[in-house]
């Protein structure tokens, strides 16, 4: 798993890819300081809640040829052919796109030194923020990293892995959508308003259950859960188990 | 040793590999032939554990490669038809890159990688971006990594494509050189090369073993018994006619005249029979003299051309 992260880490680095992604995230999070900073009131907490929108650029160009890539040059033989567990490759790759995640938010940990220098604070909502940062970004990692398993084409994976994160970032109006669509069917149907609320509620709840950024929203104020961070932590593990599956059958295609 | 039982591999209805058998003894080059689509690459792909047979077992030095893949794929080196290369890495990089996922011990890589890069003529570009180097260059790091943890069993597939005349021979010899203590497949399309190196072959074709035996054998057994070439200086029609009354001589064809008074001649023996010196005895006392005389033994070529027809 080492062999893998060091290549994978350095890769991005001989690539355009990780300046890419290193240049869009530190411009925003320069900008958002700067605008910050010049009006008098800053808030690291806001800042890094502002980067998480980020996610649905970032991931998908750093996670698009983790996989697909190495199918197109032929050497993900090396790996099948290598006296190594297949899923210590997936978690190689996972930790370096990790990592590299981690070397773009030194650009924030700065601000946070600036902001310290300058007598304000850094509280717990900050290090909650920080810490609900990293876990969505594993959870969203690990989605790409899915994508780029599902698909030999680089494009298609960085598509694929955009729309994956953009359903998890509109969980909760994609909840409200189905829940007041659910309502409306049902009004046609002549079943009462009290049944109908209950239906709506109950689809919206479901849906929204699974968003992310729900669960750790206290996290910025905080209020630790370790419910939210299990939950986040066991969805990428299951992506992550779900592309080592995928991999192997791969090896058992009869097609 | 690399025993191979019964192997079959789908593709939906198509199979591309049908009850493949063979073994492949300590320290010996087998060279693995077929036409295009016969299935050899998705054999040796097999073989190395990149794809799973649908039924039928490989075991590599008595270990299974789908029960104890680990300990088999340690015992292979693979050289796919096209070299698995990082191109942004540099040869040196690349070559401790494989080692750590060969898990070659750290305190030896330096020495191993030196060793290696020397044995196949890439030291002098260890510091260059893959990307860079030639075809030749490419095919030769391929080569390297497919050494790299010293495997006693090596797979080649088309291990001198792309490589200059010179470096073909280089490689030949490597090949021969590490066939003191490797067991090694080569497949190539080059049949002189499997000629040259191979001590036996296994030739398939639409998925199945069509032949496997030594080169040599093969050709006799194509051949039944090797045929006599002979030219001489004489009446063709007076020599034919005395040449068959040789015992152990079946037939003898008159195959061209070509310079005036040059005849030359096809001798077919019976079989078990070896009448080289009673036809130049015979022709000796007839004064009539032999300007030339061979066996006619089929080349690789001819046999996998007769072997693979239709």
């Amino acid at each position: 798993m080492q062999a893998i992260f060091k290549r994978e880490f350095l890769s991005y680095f001989r690539t355009p890819v990780g300046y890419v992604a290193m240049a869009i995230f530190t411009f925003i999070s320069g900008f958002i300081f700067y605008t910050q900073f010049a009006s008098g009131y800053v808030s690291i907490s806001q800042e890094i809640i502002t980067l998480r929108a980020l996610f649905i650029v970032i991931v998908p160009i750093i996670t698009m040829g983790m996989f697909a890539e190495d199918r197109r040059r032929g050497t993900e033989i090396l790996y099948y052919t290598s006296p190594i567990e297949m899923f210590s490759v997936v978690a190689g790759k996972f930790l370096a796109a990790m990592a590299l995640y981690f070397v773009m938010f030194i650009n924030v940990f700065i601000h946070m030194i600036v902001v310290s220098a300058c007598g304000g604070a850094v509280d717990a909502g900050v290090v909650g923020s920080v810490l609900v940062f990293f876990f969505l970004a594993a959870l969203f990692i690990s989605i790409g990293l899915l994508a780029s398993v599902l698909t030999d084409n680089q494009i298609i994976s960085a598509i694929v892995a955009f729309l994956f994160i953009l359903v998890v970032q509109l969980l909760s109006v994609i909840g409200n959508y189905c829940g007041t669509a659910v309502s409306t069917v049902m009004s046609y149907m002549g079943i009462s308003s009290s049944a109908r609320n209950a239906a709506n509620q109950a689809v919206s709840g479901f849906i929204g259950w699974f968003d992310p950024f729900t669960k750790t929203e206290d996290f910025s104020i905080g209020l630790f859960s370790v419910s939210a961070l299990v939950f986040c932590i066991s969805f990428a593990i299951f992506f992550l188990y779900l592309s080592f599956r995928i991999l192997e059958k791969k090896r058992w295609s009869q097609k | 040793m690399i025993e191979i039982k019964n192997l079959v591999k789908h593709y939906g209805d198509k199979k591309a590999v049908n009850d493949i058998s063979f073994t492949v003894n300590d320290n010996e080059i087998l060279g693995f032939l077929g036409p295009n689509g016969a299935g050899k690459t998705t054999t040796m792909n097999i073989i190395t554990g990149y794809l799973s047979s649908t039924s039928g077992s490989v075991k590599i030095n008595g270990h299974d490669i789908l029960e104890e893949p680990a300990l088999a794929k340690k015992a292979i080196g693979y050289l796919p038809e096209q070299p698995p290369l990082y191109l942004d890495m540099t040869v040196d990089e690349y070559l401790k890159f494989i080692c750590d996922l060969k898990q070659v011990p750290a305190k030896e890589r330096k020495e191993h990688i030196n060793t290696i890069m020397d044995m196949v003529g890439i030291s002098a570009v260890s510091g260059r971006l893959i990307g860079n180097l030639s075809k030749g260059y490419k095919q030769r790091v391929g080569l390297a990594q497919a050494l790299v943890g010293d495997p006693p069993i090596l797979i080649l597939d088309e291990p001198t494509v792309g490589l200059d005349p010179n470096q073909i021979i280089g490689i030949r010899k490597l090949i021969k050189q590490l066939s003191k203590n490797h067991s090694i497949i080569v497949s190539s399309h080059i049949l002189s090369e499997i000629q040259e190196i191979a001590d036996r072959v296994v030739i398939i074709n639409h998925g199945k073993v069509a032949a496997v035996d030594t080169i040599m054998d093969l050709s006799q057994r194509l051949s039944g018994t090797s045929k006599i070439l002979m030219s001489f200086n004489g009446p063709a029609k007076d020599v034919s006619a005395r040449l068959k009354m040789i015992p152990g001589i079946a037939d003898v064809y008159i195959r061209n005249a070509g310079n005036p008074g040059e005849v030359e001649i096809t001798l077919a023996p019976k079989a078990g029979n070896d009448v080289r010196a009673n036809a130049f005895f015979m022709m000796a006392k007839s004064g009539w003299p032999i300007l030339e005389f061979r066996s006619l033994i089929p080349s690789l070529e001819e046999v996998f051309l007769s072997i693979t027809a239709g």
